[in-house]
């Protein structure tokens, strides 16, 4: 592939073995998908969660980090796995938080923004229509080239660094118009759209995303005013059934003003259509315990944002949280903070539960809170629930925010 | 003169610099890394996998492509640091996931080469991977 004088400088090392290591990796991956040179990017966004890292790979950051690379975009941070202020109350294990710190230290000194929070949109880092960006995480990926209308690839955390520390990543997959087009038409006319709740949506994106499985699917039938939650909830499930890269809202995304925008003044390739016994099942198979008893209710997969957690403080308001069982509330720190101010946060530790920030459903928890003999997670998050179920062996519900809620203070999931 | 070992030379692409002399372990497969590699062990995990069991660390690991989870490189990381990892590796078509993981444990890593490596790599036969000139050498195993 094509590089410029400065690409080639750094390929060989002038600017010291990290922004030599960054990018052979953006070459290597260029070369994989054709790209023909590289673009500037203006903003990334990685993980930095021990849980995927490892001992090892909490070394090889720290490492990267001495070589004197660092960040020359706008660059932010997945969640962890506990809130940094409340470790004491979550129960977090010492080793397990000192190791997080190291993480902590090394990103700082990359100059990577401590966020912790995969909506890092909504506390700025916030790309516009047609930005290049490098984010990891599939459901930054989605989020970003749907609802924003900036270009990413789905990166992993090590192509995602590497273009944070160059300014660049190669152009292919999504940077290109042409791979943005959709190609399966979803009609969910059928549906009573004013009925649905937050979690119908996600079970629709569940849904939709295992029938399209890589492919940009273009729905028609939503409503224009379609609220933030929604449009998360619909959009977060589409990269973990499948693995879609975009998809487009006719009259409500930004590249699908019109039915004929969104397939490129193409034909779909396929035609589907969503219906209520669909998106019922769903709720049905996302159920993965025998067991009546409840021990974690948590929202904030994608993170909380501040109508949510009025709405399940309101919910809470004069009760209480069930003997033996935790509900977490998790959210940006900027959020958090907002939530504080508002009185939520009192408001859902006086019911018992707890409001925290820099961790979520996903973000791993369970590695700890399983030996605290926490087996059984309620969740209105379809993703959480796969993660929860998938990769750490948990009971998982999945069900609306405010039967979430009923689970907690009964203290047991009823069908 | 049925001992009389025959090589094979083979063009391919490099994907990750370096050169590494092994025994090949060959799949027609995709592999996993996340969830389908321990690093603790070498060994492959992934339910139903044509390898599961098989311990890939310090041989020529030859598959089709890698799939799965972008926090590979994370794991293979381990597994290189640990010892766990295969000493080079050739794919068919690389995708990102096993080239990242190739690129920052330093693992010469060759793709696309002029042959289908499936057919005429066996597991057993000893391969040089020369990523620095493309090339991959290989012995196959005596058959008596």
């Amino acid at each position: 592939m094509y590089l410029t004088n400065e690409e080639e400088k750094m390929l060989k090392g002038y600017h010291g073995p990290g922004v030599q290591k960054a990018m052979e990796i953006l070459v290597a991956i260029g070369d994989l998908y054709d790209a023909e040179k590289m673009i500037p990017i203006s903003s990334a966004h990685m993980a930095g969660n021990y849980g995927p890292l490892r001992d090892e790979g909490v070394e090889w950051l720290e490492e990267f980090a001495e070589t004197g690379a660092s960040t020359k975009v706008f660059t932010t941070v997945n969640p962890q796995s506990f809130d940094f202020d409340l470790y004491k109350e979550m129960g977090v294990p010492e080793n397990f938080r000192k190791i997080q710190l190291r993480i902590d230290g090394a990103l700082r000194k990359l100059g990577v923004k401590l966020f912790y929070t995969c909506q890092q949109f909504l506390v700025g880092n916030l790309p516009k229509k047609g930005e290049h960006i490098a984010w990891a995480a599939s459901e930054s990926e989605i989020f970003a080239n749907s609802v924003l209308g900036a270009m990413t690839n789905r990166e992993g955390d090590h192509s995602a660094l590497a273009a944070a520390v160059t300014g660049k990543t190669p152009e292919y997959g999504m940077h290109l118009p042409e791979n943005r087009i959709g190609n399966i038409l979803v009609d969910v006319t059928e549906l009573n759209i004013e009925k649905l709740t937050q979690t119908d949506y996600a079970a629709m994106g569940y849904y939709v995303g295992k029938i399209v499985g890589d492919k940009i699917p273009v729905f028609v039938g939503l409503p224009k005013n379609i609220s933030l939650q929604n449009l998360q909830a619909l959009a977060y499930p589409l990269p973990v059934s499948g693995a879609v890269p975009m998809f487009h809202l006719v009259g409500i995304t930004p590249e699908a003003p019109t039915l004929e925008a969104a397939f490129g003044g193409g034909k779909p390739e396929d035609k589907i259509k969503v219906t209520a016994s669909n998106i019922k099942e769903v709720y049905e198979e996302s159920c993965r315990t025998d067991e009546g008893k409840v021990d974690l209710v948590i929202f904030g997969c994608p993170h909380c944002t501040l109508q949510e957690i009025e709405e399940i403080a309101t919910m809470l308001t004069g009760r209480k949280v069930c003997n033996g069982v935790k509900l977490w509330v998790c959210t940006s720190k900027a959020t958090k903070a907002i939530a504080e101010r508002m009185g939520y946060g009192d408001t859902l530790r006086r019911a018992g539960g707890m409001l925290v920030a820099d961790t979520c459903p996903s973000g791993g928890p369970y590695a700890y809170l399983k030996e605290k003999g926490i087996h059984v997670v309620v969740t209105n998050s379809l993703k959480a629930a796969y993660y929860a179920y998938g990769l750490f062996g948990m009971g998982t519900i999945f069900a609306s925010t405010k039967d979430c809620v009923e689970a907690a203070v009964k203290g047991r999931w009823e069908d | 003169m049925g001992r009389l070992s025959q090589k094979i030379v083979l063009k391919a692409k490099a994907v990750s610099k370096g050169k590494a002399e092994g025994e090949a372990i060959v799949t027609k497969m995709p592999i996993s890394i996340t969830g389908g590699l321990n690093p603790y062990s070498g060994k492959i995990v992934e339910k139903g996998h044509e390898l599961e069991g098989q311990n890939v660390a310090g041989k020529i690991l030859v598959f089709p492509h890698g799939k799965g989870s972008t926090t590979g490189p994370w794991q293979f990381y381990v597994a290189y640091k640990r010892g766990n990892a295969p000493k080079a590796i050739i794919n068919v078509k690389a995708e990102a996931v096993v080239a990242v993981s190739a690129i920052i444990t330093n693992t010469p890593m060759v793709h696309m080469l002029e042959k289908n490596p499936l057919e005429v790599i066996e597991t057993g036969d000893i391969v040089v991977v020369d990523a620095y000139n493309g090339i991959v050498e290989v012995t196959k195993k005596s058959k008596c």
